[in-house]
């Protein structure tokens, strides 16, 4: 950048706040999804997550314990008891017994119920009911409170989505298989690509530039395109559904792009290096692996990382090549589909989800992080 | 009455003992609860018949059993929750028609058993009709769905009439509050809420040969009677008054977050015309009978067109045939295998011979009576229609209009839709 020494401070500027922008773009939206992943469905669909974060006021509606909890207390008839739970941090503003003026009362004010009787509610959320003639029906007194609670936040989504028992096993063998799917589709792709690049690189024969133009349009095809008459030929050639189709697809989905990024990683070496050691003698494979594989490291881990992610969260191709009838082969990504029901909906499940699947790819990408940078170091020291 | 008898029979000799154990594969939509309730009726199978069932589900199942049948992968039975679909797939000779007598037993066992015949009969790949599909579970559309408690404090009563409904409706809205909630929300589905709105007011202004005309596309999309049922929609739906959040939140709003209006203090609407499943998106802990009820999306009083009811159901179809395929649709035939889920979640049937009283609530034999006691049973028709018609253009066209276009504009281009299909 020193050639350009003049607009530098300028070009800071601009290069600190668009930083700034993308960071909070992405930051926002996770931060919210985080927050949610803490909330019940009933939190998440009444107010914002942001709301979350603060106490809040609100309007809840509570029930007091059903008639045959009734004691009699000389001529009348009792029902006590409290609308909050032990050490619920919530005060009451005001309460009421009618969905038509929900804070019509203060606490310790008296009410009449509609069938007779009278409820009061005090402070601490206690009420007592009172009545001349035996309270009935099944179902105890449908009470408002008005109240102010504190922030509260729970691990069940997080319990239901890793240690349920009724998907514990499951959840367990799905990210083992997912793991057995991912792994070696990130790395077979990785090995022929690198071949391939090398070759479309720094090796001369005829046809090589529309090889490559033939690579690059490649990119273009949607995936989709391909899966019906894929799954045919998996079909056809006797592999059928399973690890070794989903592999294939993926290998042959992502291969355009890997060799694409890393041929244009490859040509950019310096071309003295690679001459000095055809002058020396080395074979094109001792060149391949000696040479180019090291210093192109960088490029090695990014694709890895890229192709990694893409592949553990991926759900289409894996449904198309891998999950069939029998259900004894999953994914996560379809276990947690599974978990969201059949009409879905389940936005704590989802924001939950994705946290747990997020997980992995996390620890992939700061592991690898720091081979990038020893990667980097490695080119240039020698 | 003999083939029932000889289909009883081998329904019976299916259940003494297995003359070959087999695996069977099913692909169905449920997932999540639903998913362990269809697995209970699946091992009710396996233990009458000794085969070997595993179950797997989807929520893109439209899209993937075309996929598999396409590709030659198909699981043995497919759970279909659309008609239309099966039928395109059968057309395409990925199905197999069921065993002879199948159809003789429905007739004579299901409530309004021709209908059933009727609706899982398609056209096969050389177009002879033949029975492809066998209903099981089925979902009751006209309900409307309120608070008591909420009726109590205002003092309002169940209306059973059509009038009444829309009496109700303005003497809500004449006490200052809001009388519905209605969303049309529903990610790449957004809209189908309002098409079960337009088919209900259909069966309730039209009569049901209308009604099938119009499935059938003999009575266009936009003829004066069709446009009419969706202004009926829209004197609901389009008043900003009738609907909680107004007009314009009609369309925006998520079918699954739409009927909480009506649990909130103070409450944002009282009244919601929804299907029987819909209890599954009420507030945690809300139970259903007490804290939530239903009634019978009513009928006019002054047309004569009875108790009309309109109900979808999953149909489950052979895609690749074997003996246990056969047997599993032979153990629908016993009563049995309805009870398993009866006794569990949200289910319905229309057998007649089961045993009433396994229902696992009072609520849902409450539905099943409203089922049984229709005059008319019309299944949805959008699900009935082309995919392109009742999975598309219904679906954005009634978004349009919620959104304010005309209703005969709507119309047109739907039924010009239609029309690029033939």
């Amino acid at each position: 950048m020193d050639n350009i020494a003049g607009t530098k401070s300028t070009l800071t500027w601009v290069t600190n706040i668009s930083v700034v922008i993308l960071v909070a773009l992405w930051v926002f939206p996770t931060l919210g999804l985080f927050v949610s992943s803490f909330r019940t469905t009933d939190q998440i669909s009444t107010s914002g997550w942001w709301k979350s974060l603060f106490p809040s006021e609100q309007t809840v509606t509570l029930r007091t314990a059903a008639p045959d909890t009734q004691v009699q207390d000389g001529p009348l008839f009792v029902i006590e008891g409290a609308l909050l739970e032990d050490g619920q941090d919530a005060t009451i503003r005001s309460w009421g017994i009618s969905s038509r003026a929900v804070d019509a009362f203060v606490p310790g004010e008296v009410a009449e119920l509609r069938k007779g009787g009278t409820i009061s509610v005090m402070a601490n959320g206690r009420y007592r009911m009172e009545h001349s003639a035996a309270f009935t029906g099944s179902r105890g007194q449908r009470v408002f409170l008005g109240t102010t609670v504190a922030p509260e936040f729970t691990l069940n989504n997080y319990r239901n989505i890793l240690f349920d028992p009724d998907n514990i096993e499951g959840m367990s063998q799905a990210f083992f298989s997912t793991l057995t799917v991912t792994i070696p589709a990130t790395i077979i792709p990785i090995l022929v690509a690198a071949f391939a690049a090398y070759a479309l690189a720094w090796m001369e024969f005829p046809g090589r530039a529309l090889l490559v133009a033939a690579i690059v349009a490649l990119l273009v095809v949607p995936l989709q395109l391909a899966l019906i008459p894929l799954l045919k030929l998996h079909l056809g050639i006797g592999i059928g559904k399973g690890y070794l189709g989903v592999w294939m697809a993926h290998t042959g989905f992502s291969l355009p792009l890997a060799i694409y990024l890393l041929r244009n990683y490859m040509v950019g070496l310096p071309r003295d290096i690679i001459e000095n050691a055809r002058v020396d003698g080395a074979t094109e494979y001792q060149i391949f692996t000696r040479i180019i594989l090291p210093l192109s490291f960088p490029a090695l881990a990014s694709f890895a990382i890229f192709q990694f992610l893409w592949t553990w969260n991926d759900l289409l191709v894996a449904k198309v090549f891998l999950v069939d009838a029998t259900g004894e082969t999953t994914v996560m990504t379809q276990k947690l589909v599974e978990l969201l029901g059949t009409r879905g909906g389940n936005w704590e499940i989802l924001a939950t989800s994705a946290f747990v699947s997020i997980a992995v790819p996390l620890a992939v990408f700061f592991t690898l992080q720091r081979y990038l940078v020893r990667g980097l170091l490695a080119g240039s020291v020698k | 009455m003999k083939t029932s008898i000889l289909s009883g029979a081998a329904a019976l000799a299916v259940m003494s003992g297995p003359v070959l154990a087999e695996d069977l594969t099913v692909f169905g939509p449920w997932l999540g609860p639903d998913q362990l309730n269809v697995e209970a009726v699946l091992e009710g199978f396996e233990a009458a018949t000794g085969h070997t069932v595993s179950y797997v589900g989807s929520d893109s199942f439209e899209q993937q059993i075309r996929i598999d049948a396409e590709a030659g992968s198909a699981p043995n039975i497919a759970i279909f929750p659309q008609p239309g679909l099966a039928a395109e797939l059968a057309k395409g000779g990925f199905l197999t028609p069921l065993a002879d007598g199948t159809g003789d037993w429905i007739s004579e066992n299901y409530a309004a058993g021709q209908s059933w015949v009727d609706l899982g009969t398609f056209a096969g790949p050389d177009g002879a009709k033949d029975l492809f599909g066998f209903f099981y579970k089925v979902d009751v559309k006209s309900l409307v769905w309120y608070l008591p408690e909420n009726f109590e404090d205002a003092g309002y009563e169940v209306p059973t009439t059509m009038e009444e409904l829309k009496a109700l409706t303005d003497q809500i809205v004449a006490d200052g509050e809001t009388p519905w909630c209605i969303g049309l929300g529903s990610g790449g589905a957004t809209g189908w809420p309002a098409t079960d709105w337009v088919e209900d007011l259909m069966l309730r202004t039209q009569s049901p040969a209308d009604y099938d005309a119009w499935v059938s596309n003999g009575l266009k999309f936009n003829d004066p009677k069709v446009v009419a049922a969706i202004e009926e929609f829209g004197a609901f739906a389009r008043n900003e008054d009738y609907v909680a959040g107004g007009a314009g939140a009609v369309a925006t709003t998520d079918f699954r977050d739409s009927p909480k209006g009506m649990f909130d203090a103070p409450p944002q609407c009282y009244m919601h015309r929804q299907a029987s499943f819909i209890p599954s998106f009420f507030p945690e802990g809300t139970i259903v009978g007490e804290d939530a009820d239903f009634f019978y999306f009513p009928a006019y009083a002054d047309k004569d067109l009875g108790t009309p009811v309109l109900g979808a159901g999953t149909v489950w179809a052979i895609t690749k045939e074997n003996q246990a395929a056969h047997d599993l649709i032979a153990y629908f035939q016993d009563p049995a295998s309805h009870e398993i889920w009866m006794a569990r979640q949200g289910f319905l049937t229309p057998h007649k011979g089961v045993d009433a009283s396994k229902f696992s609530d009072p609520t849902l034999r409450k539905m099943n009576e409203i089922l049984l006691g229709a005059t008319t049973f019309r299944f949805d028709a959008s699900d009935l229609m082309p995919g392109g018609v009742g999975a598309g253009a219904f679906w954005t066209g009634m978004v349009d209009y919620a959104g304010g276009k005309p209703a005969q504009q709507v119309a047109d281009e739907i039924q010009a839709s239609w029309d690029a299909l033939k």
